[in-house]
């Protein structure tokens, strides 16, 4: 996105913003209020939840939420590489926690841990029309629902303003823009053209090339079920993720084992100009203690489409539900009330000690204060989200995402160099799955 | 008597960690591997099986190219590991004035935790910043950018590397301690008698640390088997599928796939593997020393 069209983009997005917000007031809601009278006073809602700076900024701000209701929160934190397994024994072996976090892809496979809150919710003034469907979705099972959404990312591409100058090119649009605007960079500085991750770790290796198979039309799975992504257009998207790095050489080297990380520490380090990843590493890429890029040197726009396609984002959600054997359904339902209140989620965006991007109401995506803390981005966001519809994922992902991001690996690397062969072979894998 | 008892009663509590830490869950292990269990449907063993487990494991192609890797990674870490183990020890044999230094910076390698070792040989051979690739690209030009991790290969012989610097050190001070019981006269005689060095050390000195040699070929051959750590934080596994250990496998289908039932039929031929050289390292132990006291 130029800075040209950001601003467009920003204004036209304003009038909406009003708009939405005299909706919002007009229809009443409302913020979120602690049950009168206490009646939970006492009780400890004991929460599991991924380490991050948001949820800390959230535990930082419970006092108030300590005196509204006299209901005492603790925190525990888990690294997110341990998180599935920390969340597995809890529902295995039960435990002491009554919430916990909950990546959308773990969701179904984790389904015993969790319990239903729909009444719980529905007393707790919570405005789920204000979460975008492509994040809500991730809080039910079979149509109940079982957590709100906390944290939610959609994809953008990040690139180095003054690289792109210097290589006289504009943010590109599409994929074919990218490519030559890689190799334009590539020839005027030292800076590689954009970092991806092909490397195996939780399915990381997916989440761009995902953005391929659906502009070239494919999916994943066809309406029965049966894997698609072994079709024309999954070999299409796939020979193109792949060629960026083996034929058109404009990925950085060593980025055939690169995890998501790693191409961000590449893009902040300041060895590749482009970096297409979840919106919510914005607040790590101009952190002097991690950076060496300054914010003025960092412009965003969305990720590319493949030709004409329509722009299409894949979303990660984290859901807070509640546990099956949580001691204190009530307390931790009015917790939960409190966590997913907007004006919380507002406070953290706009709190100057912070840096923290991640919003998932549409009300604060479209709030004109935030945009302009945050250079309009979060109005992209909000775009995205109107649009995306996100997948669901079965209780078998996790197993179907190793499969394939397994396959991308290898192509990536040489193990393989047949890409139809490699994605056959991944689909009938799959379908032995038992 | 009631010494003896006391003795027994005095085993009591240490049986009884025993049972419970490891007793108990192999046993449930072993029940699980005849039952399915799928985590995401059912939080207790479910119906009995019988050996479809185990069967499923020589149908299933990620059980195959598990058992293929950790062959290749146990053979040439155990063979690289003696020997430079042996080497090592024979360098440091002798008596000089960085004796004690050299022991000392020796065990450190040993002291670090094994997932510490793989996040660090990680960042040491990333192409872009890395110390150990930065360096050999400034020594060797032709090798600057390549990018180490990424191919199979590469990646299978830097996981053994680590491994091997990581074990090394340890088996070192194993070779010393069976040095220290080689009679030095008989050297001395060789040595008087013409013999060369390497004449000597394979002639006398290996012939004589056999014993040794053959326990710390077991030993490497069993932590081998197990490797897990450095292969979730130096190659996760990859690329593709190509280092990808048995310990690493079964992992992913207890904890990624959830399939409890077939996770515990692969710990339990993986267990099965060890118990089966356990058995025949006691017989060479056991016919070493009949060999020694006829």
């Amino acid at each position: 996105m130029s800075l040209q069209f950001q601003r467009e983009d920003y204004m036209k997005h304003l009038t909406s913003a009003l708009a939405i917000t005299a909706a919002l007031v007009g229809t009443g809601v409302s913020a979120w209020e602690a049950t009168e009278g206490k009646p939970y006073d006492g009780e400890t809602v004991h929460v599991l939840a991924v380490k991050s700076s948001q949820f800390e900024a959230h535990e930082a701000r419970l006092a108030e939420f300590e005196e509204a209701t006299g209901i005492d929160v603790i925190y525990d934190y888990v690294p997110f590489p341990n998180m599935k397994e920390a969340l597995t024994t809890e529902m295995v072996a039960g435990g002491d926690y009554d919430v916990v976090s909950i990546m959308d892809q773990w969701v179904p496979s984790l389904q015993m841990l969790v319990q239903p809150i729909d009444e719980e919710i529905a007393g707790q003034s919570v405005d789920l029309e204000d979460f975008p469907a492509a994040h809500l979705r991730h809080g039910r099972v079979n149509g109940e629902l079982v957590g709100l959404p906390v944290r939610g990312h959609v994809q953008l591409l990040f690139y180095r303003k003054d690289l792109l100058e210097q290589a006289g090119v504009e943010a590109p649009s599409t994929w074919d823009e990218v490519v030559a605007a890689a190799k334009a960079i590539q020839e005027k500085t030292d800076a590689a053209g954009i970092a991806l991750p092909y490397g195996k770790l939780n399915g990381q290796n997916l989440m761009v090339w995902i953005n391929l198979l659906w502009g070239h039309g494919g999916d994943l799975f066809d309406k029965n079920g049966e894997p698609a992504f072994n079709s024309e257009a999954g070999i299409a998207a796939t020979e193109q993720y792949v060629s960026l790095l083996t034929e058109e050489k404009i990925a950085p080297a060593g980025s055939a084992t690169f995890v998501e990380q790693d191409a961000v520490n590449s893009f902040k380090q300041g060895n590749s100009a482009m970096l297409p990843v979840w919106w919510w590493v914005r607040s790590q890429l101009s952190d002097p203690e991690q950076s060496k890029l300054t914010a003025d040197q960092i412009g965003f726009t969305s990720l590319p489409s493949v030709g004409d396609a329509d722009k299409t984002t894949f979303t990660n959600t984290w859901i807070f539900a509640v546990t099956e054997g949580a001691d204190n359904k009530a307390a931790a339902a009015e917790y939960l009330g409190w966590l997913t209140d907007p004006a919380l989620e507002r406070e953290v965006l706009l709190d100057e000690n912070l840096s923290e991007v991640v919003a998932v109401h549409f009300s604060n995506l479209r709030d004109d204060e935030v945009n302009a803390r945050w250079g309009g981005m979060h109005s992209a966001a909000a775009d995205a989200l109107a649009a995306a519809e996100g997948m669901d994922f079965g209780d078998n992902w996790p197993r179907i995402s190793e499969i394939l991001e397994t396959a991308i690996s290898s192509l990536a690397s040489g193990e393989e160099s047949d890409t139809a062969a490699a994605l056959n072979h991944a689909a009938e894998e799959i379908k032995r799955i038992r | 008597m009631q010494d003896k008892s006391l003795s027994y009663l005095l085993l009591v509590p240490a049986f009884l960690i025993v049972l419970a830490t490891t007793l108990y869950p192999l046993a449930y292990s072993l029940v699980t591997s005849f039952r399915e269990w799928d985590l995401t449907k059912q939080r207790r063993p479910g119906d009995f099986v019988g050996l479809d487990n185990f069967g499923y494991a020589f149908t299933e192609p990620g059980f195959q190219n598990s058992l293929w890797v950790t062959t290749i990674f146990v053979v040439t870490s155990v063979i690289l590991t003696l020997v430079i183990a042996m080497s090592l020890a024979l360098l440091l044999r002798r008596k000089g004035r960085m004796h004690t230094f050299t022991r000392v910076i020796l065990i450190l390698p040993f002291a670090m935790s094994p997932a510490l070792i793989g996040v660090s040989y990680r960042f040491m051979f990333n192409p872009e910043f890395g110390v150990i690739a930065k360096g050999l690209g400034a020594v060797f030009p032709a090798l600057e950018g390549t990018p180490w991790l990424a191919s199979p290969d590469l990646a299978m012989a830097i996981l053994v590397l680590t491994d091997v610097w990581h074990w090394a050190p340890y088996m070192t001070f194993m070779c010393l301690g069976g040095l220290a019981s080689v009679p030095r006269e008989t050297e001395e005689a060789a040595r008087i008698d013409g013999a060369s060095s390497l004449r000597i050390i394979f002639g006398i000195v290996l012939p004589q640390m056999k014993g040794v040699l053959l326990v710390i070929a077991v030993l490497k051959t069993i932590f081998a088997l197990k490797m897990f750590d450095q292969v979730v934080t130096l190659t996760g596994g990859g690329p593709g599928t190509s280092t990808e250990t048995l310990a690493f496998f079964i992992f992913n289908v207890g904890f990624k796939w959830y399939d409890m039932g077939y996770a515990s039929a692969l710990a339990w031929i993986l267990t099965a593997i060890m118990m089966l050289i356990s058995i025949w390292y006691v017989r060479m132990l056991l016919s070493e020393r009949k060999m020694a006291t006829a």
